[in-house]
C-alpha cells in the first residue's frame, strides 16, 4: 500500500509537486497520469527515496518512507525513467548485483524467474549495451521484479517499446492485479485504459483528478485533455 | 555492510573489462619504466655522489617523476566512481535500492584503493631485478609501499569526493587534478620557506611523505595525517551524496 499526504516539492523556487494526496491500495494497479513536466517523475522519485520531499509524509506498507528510507526501498521495485543500466554487465550479471544489493535469497532462482517473467531469457548472456531498447526496457522490468517486490513503481515503462511488446507488457502487469500494488506513470492514455484500476492525473505539480476509467461518462481522453488543457485547477475527485 | 562488497564488486568488475583500465595500466608501467631505468642508468653512473640513496629510494618519491604521473593517474581513476553513474543515470538505480549511502561510498573507496594497489603490484618487479644484481634493503622497500598504500589512501579519498560533488566526469577529473595539485604545491613550500610555514607544509609534503618512508623510517605524523584527510574527504563524500536527496 501507497499513503501520499500532502507531498510538496521544491527545485529552487520552482514548485514542482504541490500538496498531492492519495492511496494506492494492496493489489491495486494505478496509472498515474499527466502531460510532460507534470511533476510525475518528481512524485516517483520521492516515493522510491530518491528525492527528499520538501514537505509532506510517505508511507510505504505503513512504512515512513521519509524517515525510515532504506526499510521502505525493501518493499519496492523501481524502473526508473529512460531505464538507467550498467552498459558493460551482462544481463545476468546485472540481475545478480542488483538482486545481491536488495539481499535477495536463493539469487540464481530469482534471476532465473525474474528473467522469465519479463520475457528476457533468450538474452541472458548477452552484453546490456549491446540490447536493442525494448530489451533494456524488459530488463529494467526484470530489475524491478527481482526481490519480488510487493509494490511496483513504474516511470513510463512502455515508452521504446514496439507494439507487440507493449501488449506482452500489459499484460503482464495485469497479471500482477490483486497480488502486487503497482504505480505506473505514463502519458499513453490507451495504457491506462487497457491496464490501470484507478487514474490520477497531475497537472502543474496538483493533482486535478483521482477517477476509475470506466466510471466517467465521457472517455478518458476528453477527460484529461479538459483537465490538463482548461484552467481547472480544483480536485476534481 | 554488505552493501558495500557488492557495490565494490561491481565497480572493479566494471573497471576491468573497460578500456580504460588496460589505456592506464599500460601508460602507467611504461612511465614508470622508463622512470626506473633513468634512476638506474644515473645512479649506475654516478655511484660515489649518490651516497646511501639507490634507485630503489630515488624511484619511491625521490624525484618529481614520481609525483606527476600520479596527479594524472588519480583523477582519471576517480573521476568515474560517482560522477560517472550521475552522467549515465545509474545513480538513480543505486540510491534506491535498500542501500545506505555510507555503504555506497565505503564500496567506491574500497574498489579504488584495490585498483590503487593493482597499479602498483607490477613495480615489485623493479625491486627483484635489484635484488639480481646487487643488495636490496627489504625493510626500506616495505615501507616505501606502505607509504605509497597510505599516500593512495588519501589521494583515492579526495579523488572521491571530487566524484561525489561534480556533475561529470570530467569535471571530476579536473576538481580532483586541482586539488592533488594544490596539495603537492604546498608541499614545495617546504623547500623555499623559514619558521612555522615550513613546518606547516613540510608536514602537508608529498615528497617529505615519501622519502621519509623510502629510507624506511615509518612517520606516524604522516600517517597522521594521511588517515586523518581519508576519513574527512570519505565522510565530506557520504555527507555530500545525502545532500543530494535534497537539492
Amino acid at each position: 500500500m501507497i499513503e501520499v499526504e500532502a507531498l510538496s516539492r521544491q527545485y529552487g523556487s520552482r514548485l514542482a509537486v504541490n500538496e498531492v494526496s492519495f492511496r494506492v491500495e494492496p493489489g491495486e494497479i494505478v496509472g498515474f497520469l499527466g502531460p510532460n513536466g507534470a511533476g510525475k517523475t518528481t512524485t516517483l522519485r520521492m516515493l522510491t527515496g530518491y528525492l527528499a520531499p520538501t514537505s509532506g509524509d510517505i508511507r510505504i506498507d505503513g512504512i515512513d518512507a521519509v524517515t525510515d528510507s532504506i526499510r521502505a526501498r525493501e518493499r519496492l521495485g523501481y524502473m526508473p525513467e529512460g531505464v538507467p543500466l550498467y552498459r558493460e554487465m551482462r544481463v545476468f550479471e546485472y540481475l545478480r548485483h542488483r538482486g545481491a544489493l536488495k539481499r535477495v535469497p536463493n539469487l540464481t532462482a530469482a534471476v532465473d524467474r525474474a528473467l522469465e517473467l519479463a520475457g528476457v531469457e533468450d538474452v541472458r548472456t548477452r552484453i546490456v549495451g549491446q540490447l536493442s531498447k525494448g530489451y533494456r526496457q524488459r530488463v529494467g522490468l526484470a530489475e524491478a521484479l527481482i526481490a519480488d517486490p510487493p509494490i511496483l513503481i513504474l516511470d513510463e515503462p512502455t515508452s521504446g517499446l514496439d507494439p507487440n511488446q507493449v501488449r506482452q507488457f500489459r499484460e503482464l502487469v495485469r497479471s500482477f492485479g490483486g497480488k502486487k500494488t503497482v504505480l505506473l506513470s505514463t502519458h499513453i492514455l490507451s495504457e491506462v485504459e487497457a491496464v490501470c484500476d484507478r487514474v490520477i492525473i497531475i497537472r502543474e505539480g496538483k493533482k486535478v483528478a483521482d477517477l476509475r476509467p470506466g466510471d466517467a461518462e465521457i472517455s478518458l481522453e476528453e477527460v484529461f485533455a479538459e483537465l490538463t488543457t482548461s484552467g481547472v485547477t480544483e480536485d476534481a475527485s | 555492510m554488505k552493501g558495500a562488497w557488492v557495490v565494490l564488486k561491481r565497480e572493479l568488475g566494471s573497471f576491468f573489462v573497460s578500456p580504460l583500465a588496460y589505456v592506464v595500466l599500460t601508460s602507467w608501467l611504461v612511465w614508470n619504466g622508463v622512470v626506473f631505468w633513468v634512476l638506474t642508468e644515473f645512479y649506475a653512473r654516478n655511484a660515489v655522489s649518490s651516497g646511501a640513496a639507490t634507485p630503489l629510494s630515488g624511484f619511491f618519491g625521490g624525484s618529481v617523476l614520481f609525483f606527476i604521473p600520479l596527479l594524472v593517474f588519480v583523477p582519471v581513476l576517480t573521476m568515474r566512481l560517482i560522477a560517472g553513474e550521475k552522467q549515465s543515470g545509474t545513480i538513480e538505480a543505486l540510491l534506491t535500492a535498500p542501500v545506505s549511502e555510507a555503504s555506497v561510498i565505503f564500496g567506491k573507496y574500497g574498489a579504488s584503493l584495490v585498483i590503487w594497489c593493482v597499479l602498483w603490484l607490477p613495480t615489485l618487479i623493479y625491486a627483484w631485478i635489484m635484488s639480481q644484481h646487487g643488495s636490496v634493503d627489504w625493510g626500506a622497500t616495505a615501507s616505501s609501499y606502505f607509504g605509497i598504500f597510505c599516500l593512495g589512501a588519501y589521494f583515492m579519498a579526495v579523488g572521491l569526493l571530487m566524484s561525489v560533488l561534480a556533475p561529470t566526469q570530467i569535471i571530476a577529473a579536473v576538481l580532483a587534478f586541482v586539488a592533488l595539485g594544490v596539495l603537492f604545491t604546498v608541499g614545495i613550500g617546504e623547500f623555499v620557506l623559514d619558521g612555522t610555514a615550513r613546518e606547516v607544509c613540510a608536514y602537508l609534503s608529498m615528497w617529505g611523505h615519501m622519502q621519509s618512508f623510502a629510507k624506511g623510517v615509518v612517520d606516524t605524523r604522516y600517517l597522521v595525517f594521511d588517515f586523518s584527510v581519508a576519513v574527512l574527504a570519505v565522510g565530506l563524500s557520504i555527507g555530500a551524496l545525502k545532500a543530494r536527496r535534497h537539492g
